[in-house]
C-alpha cells in the first residue's frame, strides 16, 4: 500500500492513463450493437428536443414534466393494452435545436431504443427527422404545428397551437380594456418569431386595434434591447406585443419598457419565470401583463372539462423537484402523452399507425383544456393539429390567474380569412414554406 | 528504405480496410454520426489549408454553407441532377471567396480575422433577410437526397447512412488527396513561405496576396464541398447551422487536433466528436455534456498545448522501438 502511495504520478502517466480510460470507454460504447426490445412489459417513449442550448428552456423542462408523469402512470399500474400493463419509459436525446443531431436522434430512439411514439419541440428540427419519419412510419408529436404539410402524415401537434391560441389573449384583451386603441409589435425574425407575427397582426385586426408601424423584426443575436423599445415606444403606443419571444428576450425587453416609463399594456405569447421579471422591474409594473401559459395551480384547471391529469398537484410536485423552474411547455408533453396513452389505450396497441387512427377517430380529441377538433386543412394542408380552447392569462398581485378559456375555433369561424392574408404576406401557408 | 514503404503500404491498406469496415461495426446512430465527422474532416482539413497561410478565419463555415446554400437552390429551383448541383455548389463558395478576397486581403492577422467575421455575417444575413430563394430564417428543406443506384442486383439507396458514408468518404478522400498534394507542391511551399516570411517572400517577388487568395478559394471551394454533402443527407439547411458557433466548434477542432501535421485536424474531429456525440451520451450525461465538453478541452489546452498531434511521434518512437528492439533480440 505504502509503495502504491508513494508512486510518484507523472504528467505523462497520467495523460496516458487517461487516454487509456478514455478509449477503453469509446470502445467498450462504440463496437457492441444493442439489442432492445427484449422486455415487452416496458412501452418506451422518445424525447427528442433540445436539453442544452439556447433553446433548452422549451425542452428540458417538458421532459421533467414527462418524468413526473410516468411515475404516476407506473406506480397507478402503467399503461393497459389490450389488458395487459405496461410500464412507461422514456428514452431521451438532446438535439441542440440541430436538424442533423435530430435526425440521429430519430435513429437512435427508434432503431436502437425501440420507442413507439417520439415527442418533439419541432421547429428548425423537424426537417432534419421528416426524412426519418417518412422511411419508418414513427408517429411523432411537435409543439409547433408550423412544421405540419401535407406531407406530413404521421406528424401531430395534439398539446399547442403555436401561435394561433394567441388569438384568445388579444380578442380578451379587446372586450375588457376597450380604451387600448393602438399596439406595436417586436419579435425576433426567426421561425418561431414570424408566423405568430402574422397571427397577432391578424388577432388585433380583428379586434379593432390600430397598429403604429411595420412590426419591429430583430435579429436573434441581439441582446441590447433598449434600441429596440426605444423606437417601439416612440410612436406611443398604448399596447406592446412582443410576440412569441424567448424567454432572454422577453426579460430585457421588460426591464427596457420599465426602465423607459412605459405605464401601458403588455401582450405576450409566455412570460416564462415571471418572477424574475418582477424581480427585474417591479410588481406593479407588471400587473395586467397578458400571455399564455398558466401556473398548473390555477384553480380554474380543476374544474370541469380540463383533461389534464391533477394539475394543481402536478404543479405542486414539479416546483418541489425542480424550484423556479416552471414553464411554457412544463406541462405540455406530458398532456400530449396523455392523449397517446388514452389513443394507445383504445387501439389496443402501441403500434404507431394503430395510435394515430385511434387518436384522430371522430374528429375529435381531448385536449388538455376541453373537447377539440383535429383541425388545420386551411392553414396547414393537414387536419393533425387538436385546436379547442385555450387560456388567457394575467398576472394580479405578482401571480399567473387564468380570465377565461378562450375559444380558437370561434375565432376562426369569423376571422379565418384574415389570419390566412397574414400568413400569406409573411410566406407561411404549408405551401409557402421551404 | 523499401522497409518504410512496404509499413505505409500496409498502414494505408489497414487503414482503408478499417474505414471501410468501421460503419458495420457502429450502431444505427452511430452511423449517423460518422457521416457528419467524415463530412466535418472535410471542413476542418478545408480550414487548415487556409491556414498554411498563416491567416486565420472566423467566416470558413459560411463557406460551407455558400456551397449548401448554392447546391440545394440549384438542384430545388434549377432541377440541377444532385452530383452536378453539388459541384456548382462548391464552385459558387469559390467565386464568393474570390469576391470576399479583395476586401479581405487588405487585412492580415487580426484584422483578417474580424474581418472574415463580419463578411460571414453579412452573408449569413442576407440568407435571413431574402425568403425568396434563400428562405428566410427557417432556411431551405425538402432539398433533393442523392438519388438512389440501381445497376442490376446492385441497389444503393443513399438515405442509407453506409452507403452515403461511403460516398462521403470517397468524395472526402479525394478531396485530402487534392490538397495534400498542392500542399507538397511549390505552390504548398509558398504558402508555409508566406505564414512564416511573408516580407521575405515578397522582397523576392512572390506575389504574396495572390498566393493567399488562392488558399483561399481552394478552401472555400472544399468547405462548399463539404456544405453540399451536408445539404443533400439533412435535407434541410437554416442560417443557424453556420453561426459563428458552429465556427468555434471547427476552431477547437483545428486547435485541439493541432495544424502542423496533415492529420492533426482529423485526429482532433475524430476525438472531440466520438467523445461529445457517443461516449458522453452512452454515459447518460445527456445535459452534462456542455460542461464535460469543456473542462476537457481546458484540458487538452492545458496538457497538450500543440495539439493531439504532438502525442503522435512519441506514440511512434515507442512503437518503432519495440520493433527494433525485437529486431535487434531477432539478430
Amino acid at each position: 500500500m505504502s509503495k502504491i502511495l508513494s508512486t510518484r504520478l507523472s504528467r505523462r502517466r497520467l495523460l496516458s492513463a487517461a487516454t487509456t480510460a478514455t478509449s477503453a470507454l469509446a470502445a467498450a460504447n462504440l463496437f457492441p450493437r444493442r439489442v432492445f426490445g427484449a422486455d415487452h412489459s416496458v412501452i418506451k417513449i422518445g424525447f427528442l428536443a433540445p436539453l442544452t442550448g439556447d433553446v433548452a428552456a422549451w425542452g428540458k423542462p417538458g421532459l421533467d414534466g414527462c418524468r413526473i408523469w410516468g411515475e404516476w402512470i407506473n406506480a397507478a399500474g402503467g399503461i393497459n393494452i389490450g389488458g395487459q400493463a405496461h410500464k412507461v419509459e422514456f428514452v431521451a436525446y438532446d438535439n441542440e435545436y440541430d436538424p442533423a443531431k435530430a435526425r440521429a436522434g430519430a435513429t437512435k430512439l427508434i432503431r436502437e431504443d425501440g420507442v413507439k411514439f417520439i415527442m418533439m419541440l419541432g421547429g428548425d428540427t423537424w426537417p432534419g427527422v421528416q426524412p426519418v419519419a417518412d422511411n419508418t412510419g414513427m408517429l411523432f408529436s411537435t409543439l409547433l404545428p408550423s412544421d405540419l404539410s401535407p406531407d406530413t402524415a404521421t406528424l401531430v401537434a395534439p398539446a399547442e397551437v403555436h401561435p394561433i391560441y394567441n388569438v384568445t389573449g388579444v380578442d380578451w384583451l379587446a372586450r375588457n380594456r376597450p380604451e387600448l386603441k393602438s399596439y406595436v409589435i417586436c419579435a425576433q425574425d426567426d421561425a418561431l418569431g414570424i408566423p405568430s407575427v402574422a397571427t397577432y397582426l391578424a388577432a388585433f385586426e380583428a379586434a379593432g386595434i390600430e397598429r403604429l408601424g411595420d412590426p419591429l423584426l430583430f435579429d436573434p443575436a441581439t441582446t441590447d434591447f433598449a434600441p429596440v423599445v426605444t423606437r417601439m415606444l416612440a410612436s406611443k403606443p398604448d399596447i406592446v406585443c412582443l410576440d412569441t419571444a424567448y424567454t432572454d428576450y422577453v426579460h430585457p425587453i421588460c426591464e427596457q419598457l420599465y426602465l423607459q416609463r412605459f405605464e401601458g399594456q403588455i401582450i405576450s405569447c409566455t412570460a416564462d419565470f415571471y418572477d424574475k421579471i418582477i424581480e427585474r422591474t417591479s410588481r406593479e409594473f407588471v400587473e395586467g401583463l397578458v400571455f399564455q401559459f398558466p401556473d398548473f395551480d390555477d384553480p380554474a384547471l380543476e374544474t370541469q372539462g380540463v383533461n389534464f391529469r391533477n394539475p394543481n398537484r402536478f404543479f405542486e410536485e414539479y416546483a418541489k423537484r425542480y424550484p423556479g423552474e416552471w414553464g411554457a411547455v412544463s406541462w405540455e408533453y406530458a398532456s400530449i402523452m396523455d392523449l397517446w396513452m388514452a389513443a394507445a389505450e383504445k387501439a389496443g396497441s402501441a403500434e404507431p399507425d394503430a395510435v394515430l387512427a385511434a387518436m384522430k377517430e371522430g374528429g375529435k380529441g381531448l385536449h388538455a383544456f376541453g373537447e377539440a377538433d383535429w383541425w388545420g386543412t386551411e392553414l396547414f394542408g393537414i387536419d393533425n393539429a387538436l385546436v379547442g380552447n385555450w387560456p388567457v392569462v394575467v398576472i394580479e398581485n405578482g401571480k399567473a390567474v387564468i380570465k377565461e378559456f378562450g375559444n380558437i375555433p370561434e375565432w376562426w369561424v369569423k376571422h379565418g380569412d384574415l389570419l390566412v392574408q397574414h400568413m400569406e404576406a409573411y410566406g407561411q401557408m404549408h405551401y409557402q414554406r421551404g | 528504405m523499401p522497409e518504410t514503404r512496404a509499413l505505409r503500404i500496409s498502414g494505408a491498406l489497414a487503414l482503408a480496410a478499417a474505414l471501410v469496415a468501421l460503419p458495420h461495426v457502429l450502431s444505427f446512430s452511430q452511423q449517423e454520426i460518422l457521416v457528419f465527422l467524415v463530412i466535418n474532416v472535410l471542413l476542418v482539413m478545408s480550414y487548415r489549408f487556409l491556414a498554411l497561410t498563416g491567416e486565420w478565419s472566423l467566416g470558413h463555415v459560411v463557406m460551407m454553407g455558400v456551397g449548401a446554400y448554392a447546391s440545394a437552390i440549384v438542384s430545388k429551383r434549377l432541377g440541377f441532377p444532385v452530383p452536378l448541383a453539388m459541384f456548382t455548389g462548391a464552385a459558387v463558395a469559390a467565386v464568393v471567396a474570390w469576391l470576399l478576397s479583395f476586401p479581405l486581403f487588405r487585412m492580415k492577422g487580426f484584422y483578417f480575422l474580424i474581418g472574415s467575421f463580419a463578411a460571414g455575417e453579412v452573408i449569413r444575413l442576407l440568407w435571413k433577410r431574402f425568403r425568396d430563394p434563400f428562405g428566410g430564417p427557417k432556411g431551405l428543406k425538402r432539398i433533393d437526397e442523392l438519388p438512389d443506384i440501381e445497376l442490376g442486383a446492385l441497389q444503393i439507396d443513399f438515405f442509407d447512412p453506409v452507403a452515403y458514408y461511403y460516398f462521403c468518404l470517397i468524395v472526402v478522400v479525394v478531396s485530402l488527396w487534392f490538397l495534400f498534394r498542392v500542399e507538397r507542391s511549390r505552390v504548398g511551399l509558398t504558402f508555409h513561405a508566406i505564414h512564416w516570411r511573408d516580407n521575405l517572400a515578397a522582397s523576392v517577388g512572390v506575389d504574396t496576396r495572390g498566393y493567399r487568395t488562392l488558399a483561399l478559394v481552394i478552401a472555400s471551394f472544399f468547405a462548399g464541398l463539404s456544405g453540399t454533402l451536408f445539404a443533400h443527407y439533412v435535407g434541410a439547411i437554416n442560417p443557424n447551422r453556420f453561426s459563428v458557433e458552429e465556427m468555434v466548434y471547427v476552431l477547437t477542432w483545428a486547435i485541439v487536433g493541432g495544424t502542423a501535421t496533415f492529420y492533426g485536424p482529423i485526429l482532433g474531429v475524430v476525438l472531440l466528436t466520438a467523445l461529445n456525440e457517443v461516449v458522453f451520451r452512452e454515459l447518460g450525461l445527456e445535459q452534462a455534456r456542455p460542461l464535460i465538453y469543456g473542462v476537457v478541452l481546458i484540458a487538452f489546452v492545458v496538457f497538450l498545448p500543440r495539439g493531439i498531434e504532438s502525442v503522435v511521434p512519441r506514440l511512434l518512437r515507442v512503437g518503432g522501438g519495440l520493433s527494433l528492439s525485437g529486431g535487434r533480440r531477432g539478430t
